[in-house]
């Protein structure tokens, strides 16, 4: 079996070299800045967002650019798979999951709202990501199903066929997919840490500490959210947990649920273990939305601060291709936040408060 | 070329009035690197104030980046295009100029949105011959309709006379209309549209007498028909999409005159208040500093003179008067200037540093040394002969490169050259022996068949070259630095330094120490020659440290002498013998890869005719061969250009260049853009 440098090598430097073309903090600023889409897409010409600036130019149509970053993302992973085998491989592949999952909770809203809401979709039907990207998903079927029933049997030769025949009936009951996007986030973790497992002893330690700050962020944000907008209790709240997180146990997260203001719960374990992100606590307004904002800014501070860690650690581990998609997706959304914000013609200093 | 092009320093004062003609002749003339007075006399700092534009300079840089834009969009790069011209440098209306390009953005932007209109019926349109080729043929299609959650297919009959219009009217929807049968003045009609339309679509049925109807006629090949309906379609739709594109390309297109000239105008006023932000002011005189080369003075006081018709006052001083003067240590800009032949070796010394002012421009030294060493690595006629031809097509054929690129491709037909010229002293043509060598025969020292008239007979041979070599380029960087080192009049490190005469000596009498031992089967040579080479130069060096600190005592009288201080000479001391041997012994065999490469672009170009002869097809051996030559030309080319950069950058300016200077950047009409 090959050591870590046989194994990584390669990545590494490939990696480094795509983190070197990140775009920074004053290239956004620019695109921020812009004064039309027309003239933030072009700035994008010499970057890794040229077929957004490509596809605009010949379409007019941002959100096909924005299906054509998604490909690239997937595209990447593949190729990011090419490259490495085994047990990396195999963690690759379940990383590439998020992909899958993500289009296909985006089929299931939009078959929802055609049969439940019945609204139109046609529109929206024509940004989903059509190409297999682990498993054969039938999608023209899944959006053309005339009723909850089939879809399990349309999505039987893959894992999520059973995840939808087990939440049918809360589906209905609710008359919400709720149920069904979390079994799928929860079961994407899963599989996710299975590979994890599979891991050498470093790479395993590095993966399950970012990806278990990864869903630490998921369940503070939606214990805010549970408490606060959808008024679920408690327990209710536990069943939608995912477990496995980093630093947020059980516990803490019980606590944070009680807590009349959850951000003291953050504030403290962020004092206990990220002091110099302390000065970011003394900014928040009395708000929910705006708790949320901090939370989320908060979270987001962690992760930057665990992927550099890894980043100026050991190159060749695992660390430097989670640490590569981590930040780009981060990327790829503050993109897309920026041109879907000129769009919609929302001025400069609005922008960069909702990044 | 020798050495970093003399600079003067100017002080000028002139009348406020003056100050833009004054501005205008400074960015005409081009020649001056700014100061800021206060920078170099301190006393002035209270008595001047500093010139406040009376345009945001942040504006502007960002209306430029807008026009360069919008430029790009047609593949127009404004900076590359035609000269800045100072007769057209006017003042410029900011507000106007960004109402402008406003204009042009909300302009641009309505037809991205028209597209973006055609794309949604492109979109709806594929939809539909998704579905279509997805649920198999339309009869089926017909019976189970629910099956098309999107679409509506059904079959009915019009008036033939209407069926016209029909079309014209459904042509404005995403949709598809098969008429297959006429008969008794009606027509039998597939019809397929989206449900959300059904609104509309129910409204032009009832207008044109539309009746639902079985369809009884032969189907078979509907679906390719359908399909070849909707790719129709979308071929015109795709059409329609390409006219707006080029339509926003022509938009642009014809007011690229426009912003090109508003672009330069922009650019001027950025560079023409650039200049501005270096002047200070006291109430009515405007003072500015600066360097330029010794050689441009007089058009330079010329100029000032004709801008302010005589009513100004200039100082000329040279940088070692000026520091006398105002008793500080002057950074002076560099200029480095060659002949446009030396371009490309110019860049590659910039690249690694600017040189101090004063000190010996490294370029021309840098070209031979460059040269000789890749072509002693890539040593091949034939294999120069395709570099040469690389570099000179791409300078020929490729126009929009940058000035690096462009250098770039005049280093690779020089480093062809310079193969081409090892290749005919070795005898080596695409591998292949065609002519005897001028020098010996690499290819057959290598492989070790050596002919007995053959100057070098074997592999060490080749390493004894480059070894002798690299002694040289040594002894010439020793020179190189001596010569730095007496124009800056540091005696103390001339004498004493690693890389000063002493340094030099230890290493002269080093090769020949080492020189004698292997000629003499292990010998040394006798005591006296060790003393007066090896033992003598290794003493010296202890005065180094021993020295600087008695200087260092007498300037500052804060040394105090300590038991530590001795310690402190003898570890100096010690730590520096062992710079000077093992430094000197490591960069003179690092000059063996000189030899490695060489032999390695021998051996590899064997290894491909040994491949070649193994084969028992002609074709297929010319294939090898083909592929083999370039293999080399790629992987031996890279290779060789790398080694003799780096034997340049280290072996080489470790022991002269000390890259602290600061490069001569003049504000001009040509200053590039950051």
């Amino acid at each position: 079996m090959a050591g870590p440098l046989g194994k990584y090598a390669f990545i590494a430097a490939k990696l480094r070299t795509r983190l070197s073309k990140i775009l920074d903090a004053d290239f956004l600023e620019r695109l921020i800045r812009a004064h039309s889409l027309v003239e933030a897409i072009q700035l994008l010409r010499d970057t890794d967002f040229s077929q957004v600036d490509v596809i605009y130019e010949k379409t007019g149509d941002l959100k096909m650019g924005e299906l054509e970053l998604f490909k690239q993302e997937v595209e990447l992973f593949e190729e990011v798979i090419r490259y490495v085998s085994g047990d990396v491989a195999d963690l690759c592949q379940a990383l590439l999951m998020r992909y899958e999952i993500d289009n296909l909770k985006n089929i299931l809203r939009l078959w929802f709202d055609r049969v439940v809401r019945k609204r139109g979709i046609e529109e929206a039907s024509s940004y989903i990501y059509r190409e297999k990207i682990i498993h054969d998903i039938h999608v023209e079927q899944l959006l053309n199903a005339e009723d909850i029933e089939n879809l399990p049997e349309i999505l039987h030769d893959t894992p999520y066929g059973l995840l939808v025949l087990e939440n049918s009936e809360q589906i209905k009951l609710k008359n919400s997919l709720f149920s069904l996007e979390i079994a799928l986030d929860k079961y994407y973790y899963k599989q996710l840490l299975q590979r994890v497992s599979l891991l050498s002893a470093g790479d395993a330690g590095i993966a399950n500490r970012l990806i278990g700050v990864e869903i630490d962020m998921l369940n503070i944000n939606w214990i805010v959210r549970y408490k606060t907008l959808y008024n679920l209790s408690l327990e209710d709240t536990f069943s939608y947990i995912i477990p496995f997180g980093h630093s947020l146990n059980q516990e803490m997260l019980g606590a944070a649920f009680k807590s009349e203001d959850v951000t003291d719960i953050i504030s403290d374990f962020v004092k206990k273990k990220y002091a110099n992100l302390s000065p970011l606590l003394k900014v928040q307004g009395a708000e929910v939305p705006s708790r949320l904002v901090l939370i989320e800014r908060l979270l987001e501070e962690i992760m930057k601060y665990e992927v550099q860690r890894v980043l100026m650690g050991n190159p060749f581990t695992i660390g430097i291709i989670l640490a590569y998609f981590v930040l780009k997706k981060w990327e790829i959304k503050k993109v897309m936040t920026i041109l879907n914000a000129k769009l919609y013609g929302i001025d400069a200093e609005r922008i960069k408060d909702s990044l | 070329m020798m050495f970093t092009t003399k600079m003067k320093y100017v002080t000028a004062v002139v009348l406020d009035k003056d100050v833009e003609a004054v501005t205008r002749e400074l960015l005409s003339d081009g020649v001056l690197h700014f100061v800021n007075i206060t920078e170099v006399s301190s006393g002035l700092k209270n008595k001047v104030s500093s010139v406040t534009p009376h345009i945001s300079l942040t504006r502007i840089a960002e209306l430029k980046k807008r026009i360069e834009s919008f430029l790009n969009m047609i593949g127009i790069l404004p900076e590359k295009e035609k000269a800045l011209d100072i007769s057209q440098l006017s003042t410029v209306d900011l507000e106007q100029s960004e109402k402008e390009i406003d204009k042009l953005s909300g302009a641009v932007q309505g037809i991205r949105n028209r597209q973006k209109s055609v794309q949604q019926e492109i979109l709806k349109l594929e939809d539909i011959k998704r579905q279509i080729e997805l649920f198999g043929d339309i009869r089926s299609s017909l019976k189970a309709r629910s099956h098309f959650s999107f679409l509506n297919v059904q079959t009915g009959i019009i008036p033939e006379t209407r069926l016209e219009d029909f079309n014209t009217e459904f042509k404005a929807l995403p949709s598809v209309v098969l008429n297959f049968h006429t008969e008794h003045g009606q027509s039998s009609v597939l019809l397929i549209t989206m449900k959300r339309d059904d609104g509309r679509v129910n409204t032009l049925l009832a207008k044109y007498g539309w009746v639902d109807a079985e369809i009884d006629q032969e189907m078979d090949g509907m679906k390719e028909n359908v399909v070849s309906d909707l790719d129709s379609k979308l071929k015109n739709y795709s059409k329609e999409q390409q006219d707006l594109h080029d339509e926003s390309f022509k938009l642009i297109k014809e007011k690229s005159n426009i912003l090109q000239s508003l672009w330069a105008n922009l650019r001027m006023n950025e560079l023409y208040y650039k200049i501005q932000s270096y002047f200070s002011k006291t109430s009515r005189t405007v003072i500015f500093s600066g360097w330029l080369p010794a050689g441009k003075v007089a058009a330079l006081e010329k100029g000032i003179e004709k801008a302010t018709q005589g009513i100004c006052y200039m100082e000329w001083s040279n940088p070692e008067k000026l520091e006398k003067e105002e008793k500080i240590k002057v950074k002076v800009p560099v200029q480095l200037k060659n002949p446009k032949f030396l371009a490309p070796f110019q860049m590659l010394v910039k690249n690694y540093a600017i040189p101090e002012y004063g000190t010996i421009d490294p370029t021309p030294f840098v070209a031979v040394a460059y040269l000789i060493m890749f072509g002693l690595m890539f040593g091949d006629a034939g294999h120069g002969l395709v570099l040469f031809c690389i570099g000179l097509l791409g300078m020929i054929f490729f126009k929009n490169i940058s000035r690096n690129t462009y250098n770039l491709l005049k280093l690779i037909s020089y480093c062809g050259v310079s193969a081409i010229g090892a290749g005919v002293l070795f005898g080596s043509y695409f591998g292949m022996e065609w002519l005897p060598p001028l020098w010996f025969n690499y290819h057959a020292v290598v492989l070790g068949h050596v002919p007995d008239n053959n100057m070098i007979h074997d592999i060490y041979g080749i390493l004894l070259i480059t070894l002798y070599f690299g002694i040289g380029v040594i002894f010439v960087g020793l020179i190189l630095n001596w010569v730095n080192l007496v124009r800056q009049k540091k005696w103390l490190r001339l004498f004493l330094d690693k890389t000063g005469l002493l340094g030099g000596w230890v290493y002269g009498g080093g090769i020949y120490i080492g020189y004698y031992f292997m000629t003499q089967n292990g010998k040394l040579p006798d005591d006296t020659i060790l003393l007066l080479l090896a033992f003598i130069p290794m003493l010296l060096f202890l005065l180094k440290p021993v020295l600087s600190f008695f200087i260092k005592k007498s300037e500052t009288h804060h040394s105090q002498f300590t038991v530590f201080t001795l310690i402190d000479f003898f570890m100096e001391w010690i730590v520096g013998l062992l710079e000077v041997f093992g430094g000197y012994l490591a960069n003179t065999l690092s000059f063996m890869r000189v030899a490695g490469l060489g032999i390695a672009h021998a051996s590899l170009m064997v290894a491909f005719f040994q491949i070649a002869e193994m084969t028992k097809s002609p074709i297929f051996s010319l294939v090898v061969l083909i592929f083999g030559n370039i293999l080399v030309i790629a992987l031996e080319g890279l290779s060789a250009g790398i080694q003799s950069l780096r034997l340049n950058y280290y072996e080489f300016f470790s022991k002269y260049f000390s890259g602290t200077g600061e490069a001569y950047t003049p504000v001009s009409l040509s200053t590039s853009q950051d």
